[in-house]
């Protein structure tokens, strides 16, 4: 009887074993499939959107590039191997109106031993602002579904790095700063959420490597200006604010400088 | 006729030291930025008042750069040292039981006031700790936090991890004053105006710190490398239930003075508190000192 119950046991769960295998199966091929497909033809339509532009909007490989890697001499970044979120968040911060002057829009509503939250979800973001010249009215038209192709395109590129030749003592003063911060001012490190080598994690965090230093001191510009104001939490508005003239030269040649390879998809 | 000759030897220098100066004037291209400013130009934001109070420079201990780290036996050690303390996961895996670095904490490279600097904590060992009830030194110290910080194994006395750490430590305070307490040493200290909630910790929490930590607080792994880019603050992973970063207290004086990063000193004391709180209910390993049941049957997980 026992032995009965065991080989019926062993059954069942041979029986669960197969069927969660096949489950398994079904899913990495028949999901996996559809996904990629449809981001293959997003990649499709972004290229061909990045390449010959539409109507009114210029092709992007004008100023970025033929393979997106950007223009070292007019401090035009390089979109190639950037995460595809964080392309979409600045399409769509770029194509924001600025307010009216006088308009402070606070990042986090902070204020809450006055106004007791009821909802833990009732949190109120800035909608990110980022002002350019060029690329504001571009932005502006662009659809949802192109800032999406766009995004999925340069996402998908492959990127190697030039590094650009620079003095001894502004890269390892750029080093110092990328590396270390400035500890006795409560200024952190550019490593810290920009990845070791500069190369950017996640939608949140843009790489620094393979940028153009004249466009990453340009961005530093624009924090302390205001003309950009859409950062995670603020952190970068707080960093930018204490960065110094020399401070950006020398970081932004040091990031320049250093050489990073994106494999792509 | 001597007078007459030094009197020349004079004129002469004076005239080669003007063409000198004239030669280096046309040299030197012109710097488009003051390298001694101190305040950036473009700082032009109607509301540019910074949201972190300053910090006064000369305030607290400058340790020395790392550019200056002798060229010597000793030299290298420190240097074993460094590598050691923002790589804990590469130089001392061994004895490492989770996936955190040195550094997570102890913010960069050792050297932040308030995020328990080595500049600061060197000099006051050996000192008694009520932890232990016992007067330990520095590298005793350290073995602790190899065993609660960090999970892990204690590395002996005489092994070269330790002895690495120590000479990284007394390297990095050096000037630093012996049995001195110096400002910004360990972390904030806070007031508690009433009882912390960890409701109100974690609205706090996914508000400011899931963003990086993750929202089940397990941390972000690198997608093209091993290890954290961002650590874990709770879970199999993170430091257990002996570390000093457990108890609610000091784990809200390190989120006041650092945290979010390059935002210290924005969240209140009591949000602090709050969001400590709420860590400290969270799941992590057990503490190794209690329990032989715990120890027994539900022993640390390791790390990654």
């Amino acid at each position: 009887m026992k032995n009965q119950n065991r080989t019926s046991v062993k059954q069942v769960m041979h029986a669960l074993g197969l069927a969660v295998l096949g489950i398994c199966i079904m899913t990495l091929t028949g999901c996996g499939n559809k996904a990629s497909s449809e981001e293959k033809a997003a990649i499709e339509d972004g290229k061909t959107l990045v390449e010959k532009g539409r109507g009114t909007v210029p092709g992007c490989v004008a100023c970025h590039g033929a393979n997106g890697e950007g223009l070292e001499a007019a401090g035009y970044p390089r979109l190639a191997g950037l995460d595809a979120g964080y392309i979409k968040k600045q399409l769509q911060d770029l194509a924001r109106e600025t307010p009216p002057p006088g308009v402070v829009i606070e990042n986090v509503a902070k204020d809450y031993s006055k106004t007791p939250r009821i909802y833990s979800d009732l949190t109120v973001f800035s909608p990110g602002l980022r002002h350019d010249a060029v690329m504001s009215s571009i932005a502006k038209q662009l659809s949802e579904a192109d800032i999406r192709n766009v995004a999925a395109y340069y996402g998908s590129l492959p990127f190697q790095a030039k590094p650009v030749a620079a003095d001894y003592q502004v890269l390892e003063r750029g080093q110092d700063l990328a590396l270390r911060g400035k500890p006795e001012y409560g200024l952190p490190a550019c490593v810290s959420c920009h990845a070791p080598d500069g190369e950017g994690f996640g939608a949140d965090f843009p790489p620094l490597a393979g940028q153009p230093a004249a466009y990453i001191v340009g961005q530093i510009n624009k924090w302390q200006s205001g003309a950009r104001d859409n950062d995670n939490l603020g952190l970068m508005r707080a960093v930018a604010d204490q960065l110094t003239d020399a401070d950006k030269l020398n970081v932004a040649a040091y990031y320049a400088n250093r050489s990073l390879t994106v494999k792509g998809n | 006729m001597m007078r007459m000759l030094s009197f020349l030897l004079l004129l002469g220098l004076i005239t080669s030291s003007c063409f000198a100066a004239e030669l280096k004037q046309t040299e030197v291209h012109r710097v488009e930025y003051d390298a001694l400013a101190n305040t950036p130009t473009a700082l032009i934001r109607e509301k540019a008042i910074r949201q972190i109070p300053a910090i006064n420079p000369g305030e607290y201990f400058v340790p020395p750069e790392v550019g200056d780290i002798p060229t010597s036996k000793y030299g290298d050690m420190v240097k074993l040292g460094r590598n050691i303390f923002s790589d804990t996961q590469h130089y001392a895996k061994r004895y490492a039981g989770n996936g955190l670095n040195c550094t997570n904490c102890h913010l960069q490279e050792g050297r932040k006031p308030y995020a328990a600097p080595l500049w600061a904590a060197y000099p006051m060992y050996p000192a008694f700790r009520n932890k232990t009830r016992d007067v330990v030194t520095f590298e005793e110290r350290v073995q602790d936090c190899f065993k609660y910080s960090m999970n892990g194994i204690a590395p002996t006395l005489d092994s070269p991890e330790i002895k690495a750490l120590t000479a990284y430590a007394h390297w990095l305070s050096k000037g630093a004053p012996i049995n001195k307490e110096l400002p910004g040493r360990g972390f904030a200290r806070l007031s508690k105006p009433r009882d912390p909630t960890s409701v109100n910790g974690e609205k706090i929490y996914k508000e400011n710190c899931a963003s990086c930590h993750a929202v089940d607080g397990h941390g972000k792994k690198f997608t093209n490398r091993d290890g954290y880019m961002f650590p874990p603050l709770w879970g199999n992973d993170s430091f257990n239930h002996g570390a000093g970063m457990y108890t609610v207290k000091g784990c809200a004086q390190f989120t006041k003075a650092n945290m979010p990063l390059g935002k210290g000193w924005t969240l209140t004391d009591m949000e602090a508190w709050d969001v400590c709180t709420y860590i400290w209910l969270q799941e992590r390993p057990s503490d190794p000192r209690f329990g032989w049941y715990m120890n027994t049957f539900a022993p640390p997980l390791g790390g990654n």
